[in-house]
């Protein structure tokens, strides 16, 4: 039992909050809400110099050669300053790669991801997904000789717009629901056919519809086995929601920060408010949150950078991580009173990309239902 | 970041769960659990506990233990745990009373309390609160006056819950009643034997069927060499070794037994043709306890770390205190809901599932965020210490 980050870990963290607090503070995140693009390259490829982008690939693809639980300590300070743009998509692209990827795939992806010159996304979501459901997979991708064409509508595809390749989820065989059948397709961005429409969010952030009208994709292009998607999306997804669960304990925990340092400074009937044990629970219960949610993320993270099975681990996290967050965010609102409440308050910035975190990757009731499998009922 | 076990502990938890398989029977557990009192069957496991090496693995070696970390122990707290023992037969003197003896006692007292202590032969009984000193238990006002080779003792204790089988009351009075001083500074800690004449045991029965007691002192001569540490220092000893009380009697694999049993009836009886655990609300509320179980052996793991390390610990072990004592009652909510109407038959009665346990855990469980500290209070030391919010009173 080790509680403690390495030393390089511990690094990587202080390098990430001096960074992202100089670079991205929350006047340039406000900015990036209303901004067409919703970041600067000029940040992306200084975060790009650092490392960042290549920080889980293996050094044998010019990669950092990081693992997991480094990449959930990466997200843990991005999601503490809510930082705007493609980093958190095509991390996840990027993770699919590896777990699906042949080697012509990683040679000629992972470098330029790495460098920064590649941005992945992933198109996951269809209409018929009221709920989560990843293998409720309609669009669908036939073979025509060399190659396949792909029909079909993704929602929820996080920069889309900017993104060079998607990683479509496409059913080349067998009905919506199963899990057998689906294919993933790297699919680029200029293909004709695809058509962008944004989904506009009360976070500020980029999601778009992705049309997929006839688009015409290589076979090679495939990523992983055919029809095996399901199988290689499980993985992929797990990383996700872990990852994920990361960003929010970043959030969570810049939300507890601000509320303290609030209740510290703010007097009524000539005290700080911080006095009042009904203000101290609240804090308390924000940090109790807050610490089970960050041990059971790097729980998940340890453990799939140990290839030990921890569905459930993943589940739990997921579960505990987003209904923690929304609590954290609806207790910091409390304990900030009216100012709050104001649009210009950074507080504002938390409580709406907790919600939009709460139901990616699958919310509570989603995870909750996993769990319950996993205890064998 | 490790959250894995060694080689060498895992081959101990082996080890000890066969022992256990075979050696504690649901008699002994039930003497644990309801605080009824330890009886013969409890005291002779503590011995054979003993005798395979079991106890005191974290003890220094010069006084009958083993000298390994204190992970040991709570690998022992958690094997005992899973299989409904709550503690170690004799706790109070293993897991509160023996490491303030070893921190702050003479070295006569040590060699006098500590190898019996880690043979699993005697038990302490907590002396603390007194009818008007609970939460603030800095006020107690039981007093004892120096005299020339002891120390006489007068006043009333309650709710000291071992007082009925032990042979020693871990006693904490005022000695210095001066108003110009904090409360905090006029309390000293003594070890009194409870034969001794004067002292007066009275049961007092709780909601769940558990026993604890009144203690009365009338002129109680207790000898000075059985002073722990420095006279007035009592209050500062018992809060540094409050952390480490906590991370050994809020253990949160006491609980998975209680989620065992809920998963094992809902496979087990069916509604309208079907087993309960098909109904989604049955799922999803056994998922959320499972999910809070998980996370609060997180939380507990995290500050057992810090104890193991011998790293500072100041919120994180009341953290676990917090989580999990109100985690015991939404679970045993949980079991009350899946057991409707059957879940009020106690364990006598004709029809009831599980052996009456839920039931029984039901009443046991209002007690949970008020013993060893009220949540509210705890919710406090958390703001205070963890978040360094300025004191509420």
């Amino acid at each position: 039992m080790d509680f403690n980050l390495t030393e390089e870990q511990k690094i990587l963290q202080k390098t990430a909050r001096d960074f992202l607090g100089a670079e991205c503070p929350s006047a340039f995140v406000r900015e990036m809400e209303t901004d067409e693009k919703g970041y600067t390259s000029e940040l992306w490829n200084k975060m790009a110099e650092l490392g960042w982008m290549a920080l889980v690939i293996p050094e044998e693809y010019e990669g950092v050669g990081g693992t997991l639980l480094d990449l959930t300590i990466m997200l843990e300070e991005m999601g503490g300053a809510c930082l705007p743009g493609p980093f958190f998509p095509t991390a996840v692209s990027c993770l699919g790669i590896m777990e699906a990827g042949d080697e012509g795939q990683m040679k000629e992806f992972l470098p330029r991801i790495g460098a920064g010159e590649l941005i992945l996304t992933l198109a996951l979501t269809e209409p018929l997904n009221t709920r989560y459901d990843p293998f409720l997979i309609a669009t669908r991708a036939e073979r025509k000789e060399d190659h396949y064409v792909i029909n079909g509508t993704k929602l929820f595809v996080p920069d889309a717009h900017v993104a060079d390749d998607f990683i479509c989820v496409a059913r080349t065989s067998g009905e919506p629901g199963s899990k057998e059948g689906i294919t993933l397709f790297l699919v680029d961005s200029k293909s004709s056919g695809i058509q962008l429409t944004p989904m506009k969010t009360f976070a500020g952030d980029k999601q778009f519809e992705v049309v997929f009208d006839a688009v015409k994709v290589p076979e090679g292009n495939i990523l992983g086995q055919l029809n095996q998607g399901g199988i290689h999306l499980e993985p992929i997804l797990q990383k996700a929601a872990v990852c994920k669960c990361a960003e929010m304990v970043g959030g969570a925990q810049k939300v507890l920060d601000m509320a303290t340092e609030y209740a510290k400074e703010r007097e009524q009937f000539g005290r700080p408010i911080g006095s009042f044990q009904a203000v101290q629970h609240h804090c308390s219960n924000m940090l109790m949150d807050i610490e089970g949610g960050r041990f059971i993320t790097y729980k998940a993270a340890w453990m799939l950078s140990r290839n030990i099975p921890c569905a459930k681990q993943v589940a739990t996290a997921k579960a505990w991580v987003s209904e923690a967050y929304k609590r954290v965010a609806g207790l910091g609102h409390q304990v900030l009173g009216a100012t709050g409440y104001m649009i210009e308050h950074d507080m504002t910035l938390y409580s709406r990309r907790a919600k939009l975190a709460e139901v990616a990757f699958g919310d509570a009731n989603f995870h909750r239902e996993a769990v319950a499998f996993e205890l064998g009922l | 970041m490790d959250f894995g076990y060694t080689e060498e502990e895992e081959k101990f938890r082996e080890r000890l769960a066969e022992f256990l398989d075979k050696n504690l029977t649901e008699e002994i557990a039930r003497q644990n659990w309801e605080d009824l009192g330890v009886g013969p069957e409890a005291r002779e496991f503590s011995l054979k506990l003993a005798a395979n090496g079991f106890l005191g693995l974290s003890w220094p070696k010069e006084y009958g233990g083993q000298g390994l970390p204190p992970t040991y122990d709570f690998i022992l707290l958690d094997e005992l745990g899973k299989r409904w023992g709550a503690h170690v037969p004799l706790d109070i003197g293993y897991t509160m009373v023996g490491p303030t003896i070893l921190r702050r006692g003479s070295e006569e007292l040590k060699r006098e309390f500590l190898p019996k202590i880690v043979d699993g032969e005697i038990e302490f009984c907590l002396g603390y609160t007194e009818p008007n000193a609970g939460s603030d238990l800095a006020s107690m006002q039981m007093r004892a006056v120096e005299g020339d080779d002891c120390f006489i003792v007068n006043g009333q204790k309650t709710f000291n819950t071992e007082c009925h089988y032990s042979e020693y009351h871990w006693l904490a009075v005022r000695t210095d009643p001066s108003p110009d001083i904090p409360k905090y500074k006029g309390i000293s800690l003594f070890i009194v034997d409870m034969d001794s004449p004067g002292i007066t045991v009275r049961p007092l029965w709780t909601m769940s069927g558990e026993r604890t007691n009144e203690v009365y002192y009338d002129d109680v001569k207790v000898p000075k060499k059985r002073m722990i540490g420095e006279k007035n220092r009592g209050f500062y000893y018992m809060m540094e070794a409050l952390g480490s009380e906590r991370n050994q009697v809020f253990v949160p694999g006491r609980l998975m037994p209680i989620l065992g049993d809920l998963v094992q009836y809902v496979k087990d009886t069916e509604y309208n043709g079907k087993p309960l655990s098909e109904d989604p609300l049955i799922r999803h509320r056994l998922a959320q306890a499972a999910i809070e179980l998980e996370v609060a052996g997180l939380l507990a793991d995290h500050s057992r770390w810090l104890e193991s390390n011998e790293l500072p610990m100041s919120y994180e072990p009341e953290i676990t205190k917090v989580f999990t004592s109100e985690l015991e009652q939404r679970l045993v909510d949980v079991g009350m809901q899946i057991l409707g109407l059957y879940g009020q038959l106690t364990e006598d009665s004709k029809w009831a599932p599980l052996r009456g346990r839920i039931s029984w855990y039901f009443l046991h469980s209002f007690m949970t965020t008020i013993g060893a500290g009220t949540s509210e209070v705890g919710r406090s030391v958390i703001a205070q210490r963890g978040l360094g919010l300025p004191r509420a009173y």
